[in-house]
């Protein structure tokens, strides 16, 4: 069985780790003061790209990249810490927030140090109360403790750190509908680009980032970076001539619910299978895996046929589906995906911000015809069409077969792909909501289409055998080109 | 302007404490109308909920227009623009919850407290008679390890069962 790797983790529940003597015990800011005695500012940033360091919030985009992007010409510049975690299925950031507050702060030091940012805003979820006054008291304790504010540890170096509450949007997780909401708008999305790392918050340069992904930061200095690339799978990207190493490195917190015996936050390195991750979690509570979300509720659905997949951010990608944010969600034999996926649409009904017509019209429509399906009015037609072949008689002619039409399924096809386009990945919206609304919806009805169809057909719900329930591998329209991506110490 | 369109019957003011607080947050931001959410949220706090006064008084303190902050206040689902009942109970009933059964926790609520869901446009649909509860649906609380889960206030309660909510209905003071 595979291991745990506490890394993040690791001293979580150490009694009173939320108070600086104790965190301090536990090289609390001790790989702070490495990096402010040992290494340039621009040095921390070469360690960051050559560690692989992905964003650990959804997109899985190259932190070390991200920051390369930022002018270093405009004053001033500013860090955000996206703590406004309410991706369903997510919650590794709240133990963080509430249990080991420190090690963000740590993280958020070094980002600063990195960058040259003066003032970070951690914009925590509404719902965090614990988190937010965990947070601010280890704030307060960092500044009488001389590891905030102005000039720290007589460096000359400047930091501050506002911690700002959401208001339970869940848009406002978006990087630039957080950045509108820290303005004190509406949480609306602004279109991209210029990207926040040009233009972000107050219209000047800023780093977005995650609660998990600052938190990386202190061990990728303390510990090296060849220490932090020996975790986890590098691929080969062979798009390119000589193949570019493509880099997953690092643990993940990966966060597992739903019908699993042990749910919970499981910190091990990237790049197990999905079907080793139920095996951690204490097993699958019921008989068989019937689907699994990978990657929080927008994250296209997977089948039982797919548990071999790996979960990290290439080769979930390649699997068209996503790691996203790492919450996993396990559905057992007993669960009805119609009824699941309604669940989910009146999710992103609700949450949708209302900037861009394609969604605020059409997540709502998403959601009625899956509520219509669900109960049990489906539209559907059948239809005569000509079919030339032996009739009951005998003879060569027309054998009046019938043929079935689910009309609202579709329909939720081309609702969906009309927000945003599944196959092309394009969409019609501002931000990736439009995306995230249609992957689940296309999803689930094409890899569990007969479970649908039942629906439609019998008017009422009806929870099918997980075999007869998924659609095989083997038919391409519901699981589009999917690619097992090679190590790369597996090329020649 | 404003008061023509508003009717204001009792101006609101923050006291003492708060109004500290406010002069503390206004330094964090470059920009007044930064601290939006935060003052908003400190007025709910006082107040019960965003009343024209509140919004009236936020958009002098913040130097926007009275329909900026209200602009904000109906585009955040935590706050509220109706009174709401001493408790405010939020149950999840996002995906992980629904997985483990948050429709039989809501069901005894509902019995329970005889009242129905709040809907955003309408809280007192989900407020009991005497004024002590607000029931409402929220989504996702980020605590789908420890499903069903409510919030009461501002405290987590994880784990729910019917039994887990009659012990905890009944040890909330009046």
């Amino acid at each position: 069985m595979v291991q745990e790797k506490r890394i993040l983790y690791e001293h979580l529940n150490v009694p009173d780790i939320n108070t600086f003597d104790v965190y301090r015990q536990y090289d609390g800011y001790a790989r702070f003061e490495k990096a402010l005695a040992e290494y340039q500012p621009d040095d921390i940033a070469k360690m960051v790209m050559d560690s692989g360091l992905k964003g650990r919030g959804g997109a899985g985009f190259s932190t070390g990249l991200k920051w390369s992007f930022v002018p270093k010409d405009i004053e001033p510049r500013y860090l955000c810490c996206n703590a406004d975690e309410s991706e369903p299925g997510t919650f590794s950031n709240r133990y963080v927030l509430e249990k080991n507050p420190h090690l963000l702060i740590e993280g958020i030091l070094i980002c600063c140090y990195a960058m040259g940012i003066e003032t970070t805003y951690v914009y925590i979820r509404g719902e965090f109360t614990l988190g937010k006054q965990m947070l601010d008291a280890a704030i307060k304790e960092a500044y009488e403790q001389g590891y905030l504010g102005e000039n720290i540890r007589d460096t000359g170096l400047n930091v501050n750190i506002y911690t700002h509450p959401g208001a339970g949007a869940y848009i406002c997780g978006e990087e630039t509908g957080l950045i509108e909401s820290l303005e004190g708008k509406r949480g609306q999305p602004r279109n991209k680009p210029p990207f926040p790392a040009v233009e972000g918050v107050f219209m000047k340069p800023t780093v977005v980032q995650n609660v998990e992904t600052l938190c990386n930061l202190p061990f990728i200095v303390g510990n090296g970076v060849e220490w932090y690339t020996e975790m986890g799978p590098t691929y080969a990207d062979t798009r390119e001539d000589p193949p570019k190493p493509d880099p997953n490195t690092g643990t993940k917190l990966y966060c597992i619910s739903g019908d699993v015996n042990e749910p919970g936050v499981y910190e091990l390195e990237l790049g197990l299978t999905c079907t080793e991750l139920i095996e951690v979690a204490g097993g699958l509570r019921g008989e068989e895996v019937k689907a699994v979300i990978p990657g929080g509720s927008s994250a296209p659905i997977l089948t039982h046929y797919e548990l071999d997949t790996r979960l990290d951010f290439t080769s979930l990608t390649l699997a068209k589906s996503m790691l996203g944010s790492g919450g996993i969600i396990v559905m057992n034999e007993t669960r009805n995906i119609v009824d699941c996926l309604l669940n989910i649409m009146k999710f992103y009904a609700h949450e949708s911000c209302g900037q861009c017509t394609p969604c605020r019209w059409g997540t709502p429509w998403v959601r009625d015809i899956v509520q219509r399906i669900a109960d049990g009015e489906g539209r559907k037609t059948t239809i005569t069409r000509p079919k030339f072949g032996v009739t009951e008689s005998g003879r060569w002619g027309d054998t009046g077969e019938t043929e079935e039409i689910y009309e609202d399924l579709d329909l939720l096809e081309e609702v969906a792909n009309n927000i945003a386009n599944v196959d092309t990945m394009t969409w019609n919206t501002i931000c990736v909501f439009g995306i995230a609304v249609s992957w689940p919806a296309v999803s689930y009805m094409r890899k569990f289409r007969p479970e649908f169809e039942a629906a439609i057909r019998e008017g009422k719900l009806v929870t099918l055998p997980v075999a007869e329930a998924t659609v095989p591998p083997e038919e391409n329209y519901a699981y589009q080109q999917r690619f097992i991506p090679k190590e790369f110490s597996e090329l020649e | 302007m404003a008061d023509e369109i508003i009717q204001i019957e009792t101006p609101f003011q923050f006291n003492e404490e708060n109004r500290r607080e406010f002069d503390e947050l206004i330094g964090r931001y470059p920009i007044k109308e930064a601290a939006m959410l935060p003052t908003l949220h400190l007025a709910q706090r006082q107040e019960g909920y965003i009343t024209p006064a509140v919004m009236k008084h936020v958009a002098e303190l913040l130097e926007v227009t009275v329909m900026k902050v209200k602009d904000v206040v109906t585009f955040y689902p935590m706050f509220f623009e109706e009174p709401v009942g001493k408790y405010v109970i939020r149950i999840c009933h996002t995906l992980p919850c629904a997985l483990r059964d948050c429709k039989v926790v809501l069901d005894h609520l509902k019995a329970k407290l005889g009242t129905d869901v709040a809907s955003e446009t309408n809280l007192a649909k989900g407020t009991t008679d005497d004024g002590k509860f607000t029931l409402m649906k929220v989504e996702c609380l980020a605590s789908c390890d420890v499903a069903p889960v409510i919030m009461v206030n501002d405290d987590l309660y994880k784990n729910l069962t019917p039994e887990k909510i009659d012990e905890l209905l009944e040890q909330l003071p009046n």
